[in-house]
């Protein structure tokens, strides 16, 4: 078992994703959980937008001395655009559900949902 | 007891994703050119598509189709944040105004949000942002609105109609695209009519991007209200 | 016709469903009317799509903006993708016409808005031919699946909807870290182009991003450990989304699944992903055959029924061989076809009776006759016994199954097949005996007449399941014959 090198970047989202679990894992009261899945996403989009980074290399808008050799990778930029809008509207959704089952339990700790429902 | 064996447990299941994903990242190292399909965009961007942004010429145009299923998830949230929260009758039930400041600022301040929310949708494909972003300053503007005064409400019989047709001005785009150069998603405007061709850089330029972000900020302006309101809205029993 | 028109499948419930704000002043009704007429539509094109295809012989490459891919994404309507994009189709048209009687939950133009996105994003989903798109399609179908689940407003749905989005949250993130490792290593996202590399491509990061993709779409496939949401979603939401969750949502699913994996099936570790599978897709058979005993409601019950089917479909799907994979389409459509069937009348019971616990069901074979008939059929099919279509998918799955060595794979299709004749005999004693409280109900024309056309077809295939299963294997071979695939997609040089 060798440990694997990744770069400081990588650490760092990969870090926030494992932060984000552990959240959803451990935490009772459902608006941290969802705020841990929101820490999960962001940590894929950083992780997605440094795969696309190359070293010593400019933001890709060609003007003004920026041609194609100097700009790093669009795609991943461009493909994280969709994933943070995917993300805001999931946590639309999840914080509306958390409304609606707040309005009938009338609490948002998850165990004592479960208790209520029987 | 249980909560230090629950913590523990997701520790271990933790250690060993993390352990997983970093042997798959260690064999992505971080920094490398590795473009393939990336560099052909930077190189043939400009001619193609007439934007100097890269990124907002692969959103809109290269893989617009991937911007069409983006502006269903965020409409799909707003519809199903509409129909979770759902009431017969709706009402304000804020308790306290907002501060002078706040209230005197907000009105200030309204037209010049909106307007820095249309200019950043407007220069989507010269500089960051685009659509997202500059509806999203609008909303914002609205949600200062909410704020700052207890019986705000959006203009609704404006707004979900609006809404609507934004989207399908979007669609429509895109069928007109598959009318004239029989490809759906077409950029007709720069690739058939050739429109701007000698304004590269400038306002006038970059094909349908303009136009789809234009109708994205307007579509996600009045979206993100919407669910701004249905949020701040409650039941009146009668 | 052009066959870029084909795009009309994206098209036309998308613009449908942007329309809908402009028309909610006419009332539910004409809403339900207009989800009906766009079904129909949908149902249309698809059919037109499908004949194309199998008239031709080959497939429907939609390049979206005229840019050819691995430049611009490109929808891949093959021999697979125009089958279910049709059953996609005609099992929402079905549907629509049951929301008449079942959904009077308002606001019943977001339900309309609702449904038809749910319809778009299942299309999508088996249609595309890009990695990312499919995550965006896959975004659509989830999203709204989580607001239909939660859409009938009890405590006990809007549970099941934040299960499911806990879950579905969890699985579209590694999904996405799954695309950004194989992103990282080839740097493109056509699917055909990701198989061209595939070879190519380092044995960890294949190995890890092919298992973080099959956790991910795991939520949608309805696998162990990942389909924990399942049950709760398919009982709590309303009637005609369930028959669409056990009909097309999980199925797009599973799709995706098959088609990601053996899209890598050059790659260096891919037979740990197909094991992988398996190990998952046994436990699915098992947890849920087992759970399914204990269930006192019958919705609940057909809800973890098909878990388990779906658990053979992947299987089937994970035995490697183009025989397997074959099996599994058939299974498929065979298991699409019944669970609509099941879902339709015990919903529809559940409408009139006012219920859908076991005790509802008591005499039902004298209270409505039709109703009773065909949950009958349904559930004799669903156990798998000749004569019915299922019996031959499954004898398909245990046959693909010896062939590639796997006995014991046959001996859980015939384990799972003993235990749903358990329950599901007893459902039908409690409708034709038990006790009857005198009552008949006046059933539906429309839906009668669905339920006997689906009566016939479940007869149909069990009878003369030769045609049928031709079709199945095309699709399956489209599934499975990769390098057809790649030489189908017409790629531009963008290459190292």
């Amino acid at each position: 078992m060798s440990v694997p090198h990744i770069g400081l970047y990588y650490f760092g989202a990969l870090s926030l994703v494992l932060v984000g679990i552990y959240g959803v894992l451990v935490k009772k009261n459902l608006l941290k959980i969802l705020i841990s899945l929101s820490i999960v996403e962001t940590g894929v989009n950083l992780l997605l937008i440094s795969v696309g980074y190359i070293t010593g290399r400019s933001a890709p808008i060609l003007s003004e001395g920026i041609g194609p050799k100097q700009a790093v990778d669009p795609i991943p930029q461009a493909l994280v655009l969709t994933a943070i809008v995917i993300g805001v509207a999931t946590t639309a959704m999840a914080l509306s559900v958390a409304i609606t089952l707040y309005e009938k339990y009338g609490t948002l700790n998850i165990e004592e949902i479960r208790r209520l429902r029987g | 007891m249980v909560s230090v064996l629950k913590r523990s447990l997701a520790i271990i299941t933790l250690l060993i994703i993390g352990y997983w994903l970093a042997q798959g990242l260690a064999g992505v190292p971080f920094g490398q050119d590795r473009m393939l399909v990336g560099k052909y965009y930077l190189e043939n961007v400009k001619a193609q598509t007439g934007a100097v942004n890269a990124v907002t010429a692969i959103v809109v145009n290269y893989r617009g189709f991937d911007t069409l299923g983006e502006v269903t998830v965020l409409f799909i949230a707003s519809t199903g944040v509409g129909a979770l929260l759902w009431r017969r009758k709706k009402r304000r039930t804020a308790k306290t105004e907002g501060s002078v400041v706040l209230r005197t600022g907000s009105e200030l301040l309204f037209p010049f949000i909106l307007m820095f929310g249309t200019y950043i949708f407007i220069h989507g494909h010269l500089t960051p942002g685009g659509g997202f972003p500059g509806g999203a300053t609008i909303a914002t503007a609205f949600l200062i609105l909410y704020m700052a005064f207890v019986d705000y409400e959006i203009p609704h019989r404006l707004f979900e109609p609006l809404e609507g047709l934004a989207g399908m001005g979007y669609v429509l785009v895109g069928l007109i695209g598959l009318a004239i150069g029989s490809y759906f998603l077409f950029d007709w405007i720069w690739q058939t009519w050739h429109w701007g061709a000698a304004n590269l850089g400038r306002l006038f330029s970059g094909g349908f991007i303009p136009i789809i972000y234009t109708l994205i900020g307007l579509k996600v302006g009045t979206e993100l209200s919407g669910i701004v309101d249905s949020m701040l809205t409650e039941e009146v029993r009668e | 016709m052009n066959g870029q028109y084909a795009s009309l499948l994206v098209a036309l419930p998308l613009i449908s469903a942007f329309f809908v704000p402009l028309i909610k002043g006419l009332g539910g009704r004409a809403i339900k009317y207009y989800l009906t007429l766009i079904t129909a539509l949908q149902a249309g094109v698809a059919a037109w799509v499908f004949k194309t295809v199998y008239t031709t012989g080959k497939p429907i490459i939609v390049m979206a903006g005229g840019w050819r891919p691995p430049v611009g994404i490109d929808l891949y309507i093959g021999h697979f993708a125009a089958l279910f994009v049709l059953i996609v189709a005609l099992v929402s048209f079905f549907m629509a016409i049951f929301s008449f009687d079942s959904v009077s939950t308002e606001p019943t133009d977001k339900y309309a808005m609702l449904f038809l996105l749910l319809m778009l994003g299942a299309t999508g989903m088996i249609a595309t031919g890009d990695i990312f798109n499919l995550f965006v399609f896959m975004e659509i179908t989830s999203i709204t699946a989580y607001a239909l689940t939660a859409y009938n407003k009890t405590g006990e749905a809007a549970e099941a909807a934040m299960k499911y989005i806990v879950l579905g949250g969890i699985g579209s993130s590694f999904f996405l870290i799954g695309i950004t490792l194989i992103y990282g290593s080839t740097g493109t996202l056509n699917m055909a182009q990701l198989a061209q590399l595939a070879g190519s491509i380092n044995p960890t990061v294949i190995k890890v991003g092919l298992s973080l993709l099959v956790f991910g779409l795991a939520v949608e496939a309805e696998l162990f450990p990942l389909n924990a949401w399942a049950p709760d979603a398919y009982q709590a939401a309303p009637h005609p989304v369930t028959a669409m969750f056990s009909a097309f949502v999980v199925k797009a699913g599973l799709y995706a699944l098959a088609r990601l994996v053996y899209l890598f099936s050059h790659a260096a570790g891919w037979d740990f992903i197909l094991k992988l599978l398996v190990i998952m897709a046994t436990l699915t058979v098992f947890a849920a055959e087992f759970s399914a005993l204990r269930q006192r409601d019958v919705k609940r019950m057909i809800a973890y029924s098909s878990i388990s089917q779906v658990g053979l479909i992947a299987l089937a799907l994970s035995v490697g061989s183009q025989l397997g994979v074959q099996a599994g389409v058939f299974h498929m459509i065979n298991h699409a076809v019944v669970k609509t069937l099941l879902f339709l009348t015990v919903g529809y019971v559940g409408v009139k009776v006012g219920g859908t616990g076991i005790e509802n069901f008591s005499g039902l074979g004298r209270k409505m006759p039709l109703t009773a008939f065909a949950l009958t059929v349904g559930a004799l099919a669903a156990v798998g016994i000749p004569l019915f279509n299922i019996f031959w998918s499954k004898v398909w799955i245990i046959i693909a199954s010896i062939e590639q060595g796997y006995a014991w794979e046959a001996g859980v299709v015939l384990a799972a097949s003993v235990v749903e004749a358990v329950y599901y005999l007893r459902l039908i004693h409690t409708m034709w005996f038990g006790g009857w409280d005198g009552m008949r109900i006046r059933e539906s024309l429309p839906l009668g007449t669905i339920a006997l056309f689906l009566v016939l077809l479940i007869l149909a295939i069990g009878v003369y399941p030769n045609p049928f299963w031709t079709l199945a294997k095309s699709a399956g071979t489209d599934i499975f014959n990769v390098s057809r695939y790649i030489a189908n997609v017409p790629l531009m040089g963008v290459g190292p």
